[in-house]
C-alpha cells in the first residue's frame, strides 16, 4: 500500500524506507570499517547520523550515495536491491554534497549544470533550473566565476546547489554544516525542512548530536563502525576518569566498561535499564534511587520516566509494570550493568 | 666568432627570404613529429589511466620500466626498429623503411614511454575527490573518464608536449629509418647533421635556429593554453 492510499483511508501511515542495510561489511585493506546488522531509514524524513571522526559515517554515507558497494551485505533503495555494479540508475536519484566538496576546474555555473547535462536535461532547461537555484542561494553574481576563486563558504553552497538542482529523491550531506556560516545556517535548516514536507528524503552527518536532535526526525548512531541502539533518551554529559572507571555527570557517577572509548557523553539503551520498587537490582553496577515522573503505554510496551538525579527513561513490558505496581511518584530503583553505557 | 656571426646572417638571411628546401624540411620534421605524437598520445594517455587507476601483480615493474623507457636512447630504437623493417627482416615485406611512416612508428615507440609515464603522474597528482564527484553527480563510468581527463587536462598537455619535444629534437631514428631523403624523409635534425658535415654551416644553422624556435613556440601555446583557463 502507498502511503498515498493510506493517508486517503485514514488509517495510520505506514512508513516506508528509503534504505534498508542487511548485514553490511565495509573494510579497507581487510579492516572492517562498517559493520551494520540491519538499519532501516526512513523516506521523506531527515535522518542524522551521529558519530565522532573515524567512527564510519562517511563510508556509510558514501555506500548510501552507491558511490562505493558494500564489500559484503545487501542495500536496498526504496525497495530495489542495489546492485554492486552499474549503479547510474540508482546515483541519478541522489544529491551528494561531501564534506569537503570538490568543484570541478570551471564556472560555478557549469558545476552546478553538470548533474543535469548527465541526466540529459534539454539545454535551455538546464539554464533555467541552475538560475533558480543559484538565485535561491543568493551566489548568481558568481555563476560566471571560477572553482577556484571561491571561499570556502561559497564552495560548500555552490556544492549544495549543484546537488539540489537535481532535485534528488534524496539528498545525503556529509557534516553540511561545518563551513557554512552562521546566518546560512539557519536558512539551510527552513531548507532541509522543506525538502521533507516536499518528500524528499535527507540524511545528513555530524559530530554534533544536539544539532542532529534539534533538525532530524531520527538519529542514527556510529560508533567504530556499528550502529548503537542509543536515541535521544539517556543521554548524559560529563567526563570520563580512567583511573576509577567511571563518567561522572554532574550529578551522577556511572560505572563504565574498563575499556570503555574516550568521549564526553554517555548513553544507555532504555531497553536495558532494570526498575526496581524497593531495592537495587542485585549484581548490576549501577544502582540509583529516585521517584517515578510519568508512566506511557506505547505500542505494547511500558515507557517509564524516572528522575534519580538524571532524568532515565526505561522501556519495560506491560507484565514487569504489573509485578512493580508503581504510579507516578512513587520511588523506584533504576540499575543498569557497567556494560549497557557506550560512551562517545 | 667572425664566422660565427657571419654565418648566423647567412642563417637568418635564408630564413627571412624564406628558402623553400629550408621549410620544405621544416613541414617534413612537423607532421611526422605531429603525427606520432598524435598516435603516442591516443594510447599513452588511456594507458597512463587504466595502470594509474587499476591495480594488478607486477604494476611496480611497470612503473619501473617506464621509468627507465623513459630514458629510451633513439639510436637504439633506430637499431631494432632497422632490424625488423630491413629486407631481411620479419617486417621487411611491409617494405617501409626510410619512409616518413618508419620513422613515425619509431618516434611513438619512443615517447609512449613518456606520455605513458607523465599520464600516470598526471593522473596520480589529480585531487582524489574527483571521481567521487562525478559519481555522485550520476555520470556513467565513460563519462567519470572524460570528466577526470578534462580535470587533469593540463598535466596531460603537458605530457603531450614533452612527447612532441623528444620527438621533433630527436635525429637517432630519423635517421636510421629515414635514411634523411631530401624531400621525403629529411628532417630537421637529420637535415642538421648531413649538412655541417657538408660544410654548409649557415644552412645548418638556419635548421637549428627554426628547430628552437620551434620548441619555444610550443611551449609558449602550453603555457597561454594553461593560462587561459585559470
Amino acid at each position: 500500500m502507498s502511503i498515498d492510499q493510506a493517508t486517503e483511508q485514514g488509517v495510520p501511515v505506514p512508513l516506508s524506507f528509503a534504505y534498508e542495510l542487511n548485514d553490511v561489511v565495509q573494510a579497507y585493506s581487510g579492516t572492517p570499517v562498517l559493520q551494520i546488522a540491519e538499519c532501516h531509514i526512513e523516506a521523506d524524513r531527515i535522518t542524522a547520523l551521529v558519530g565522532p571522526n573515524g567512527s564510519g559515517k562517511s563510508t556509510l554515507l558514501n555506500l548510501l550515495s552507491f558511490i562505493d558497494s558494500p564489500d559484503e551485505g545487501h542495500l536496498h533503495f526504496f525497495g530495489d536491491t542495489v546492485p554492486t555494479t552499474g549503479t547510474e540508475a540508482f546515483r541519478h536519484h541522489i544529491g551528494y554534497v561531501q564534506q569537503k566538496p570538490y568543484l570541478l576546474n570551471t564556472t560555478v555555473f557549469r558545476n552546478v549544470e553538470l548533474g543535469l547535462k548527465l541526466r540529459k536535461v534539454e539545454k535551455s532547461q538546464r539554464r533555467k533550473q541552475v538560475l533558480q537555484f543559484l538565485d535561491e542561494f543568493g551566489i548568481t553574481h558568481l555563476a560566471e566565476r571560477r572553482a577556484h576563486e571561491l571561499s570556502g563558504g561559497e564552495v560548500q553552497k555552490v556544492a549544495i546547489a549543484r546537488a539540489l538542482v537535481l532535485t534528488p529523491r534524496v539528498l545525503i550531506l556529509d557534516e553540511p554544516f561545518s563551513h557554512l556560516d552562521t546566518r546560512f545556517h539557519l536558512e539551510f535548516e527552513s531548507l532541509l525542512r522543506g525538502m521533507r514536507e516536499r518528500s524528499q528524503t535527507v540524511i545528513f552527518s555530524t559530530h554534533d548530536r544536539f544539532q542532529a536532535l534539534a533538525l532530524a526526525d531520527s538519529v542514527c548512531t556510529l560508533l567504530d563502525g556499528h550502529l548503537m541502539p542509543i536515541s535521544e533518551v539517556n543521554l548524559f554529559t560529563g567526563r570520563l576518569d580512567r583511573a576509577r572507571n567511571m563518567f561522572v555527570t554532574r550529578q551522577l557517577e556511572v560505572n563504565v566498561p574498563k575499556l570503555a572509548s574516550e568521549g564526553t557523553r554517555l548513553s544507555i539503551d532504555s531497553r536495558q535499564l532494570v526498575i526496581n520498587g524497593t531495592a537495587a537490582e542485585p549484581g548490576m553496577r549501577n544502582n540509583f534511587p529516585g521517584t517515578v515522573q510519568a508512566i506511557r503505554h506505547e505500542a505494547g510496551e511500558i515507557h517509564i520516566d524516572v528522575m534519580a538525579r538524571e532524568l532515565f527513561h526505561a522501556v519495560i513490558t506491560r507484565q514487569v509494570l504489573n509485578e512493580l505496581r508503581v504510579q507516578v511518584g512513587d520511588p523506584v530503583w533504576v540499575s543498569f550493568k557497567a556494560s549497557a553505557v557506550s560512551i562517545f | 666568432m667572425d664566422y660565427f656571426l657571419q654565418a648566423l646572417g647567412a642563417a637568418s638571411t635564408l630564413i627571412f627570404s624564406f628558402d623553400r628546401d629550408i621549410y620544405i624540411i621544416v613541414w617534413t620534421s612537423l607532421y611526422i613529429s605531429l603525427v606520432a605524437v598524435i598516435l603516442a598520445s591516443l594510447a599513452g594517455i588511456p594507458l597512463g589511466l587504466l595502470v594509474h587507476f587499476r591495480s594488478f601483480p607486477g604494476k611496480g615493474m611497470v612503473l619501473q620500466l617506464l621509468n627507465t623507457l623513459m630514458a629510451l636512447p633513439t639510436v637504439v630504437v633506430g637499431l631494432f626498429l632497422y632490424g625488423m623493417l630491413t629486407r631481411q627482416g620479419p617486417l621487411g615485406d611491409l617494405d617501409i623503411l626510410y619512409t616518413p611512416l618508419a620513422i613515425v612508428i619509431g618516434e611513438c615507440i619512443l615517447i609512449l614511454p613518456i606520455i605513458w609515464n607523465l599520464s600516470i603522474s598526471a593522473a596520480a597528482s589529480a585531487d582524489p575527490r574527483i571521481l567521487a564527484t562525478c559519481k555522485a553527480l550520476g555520470a556513467s563510468p565513460l563519462q567519470q573518464s572524460l570528466l577526470f581527463v578534462n580535470e587533469i587536462r593540463y598535466a596531460l598537455v603537458a605530457a603531450v608536449v614533452a612527447g612532441f619535444g623528444r620527438a621533433v629534437g630527436e635525429v637517432g631514428v630519423a635517421m636510421m629509418l629515414g635514411g634523411n631523403i631530401n624531400g621525403f624523409t629529411r628532417t630537421m635534425t637529420t637535415a642538421i647533421a648531413l649538412e655541417t658535415s657538408k660544410g654548409e654551416f649557415e644552412f645548418a644553422l638556419a635548421l637549428g635556429l627554426l628547430l628552437l624556435a620551434t620548441a619555444f613556440v610550443v611551449n609558449l601555446l602550453l603555457q597561454r593554453f594553461q593560462r587561459l583557463n585559470r
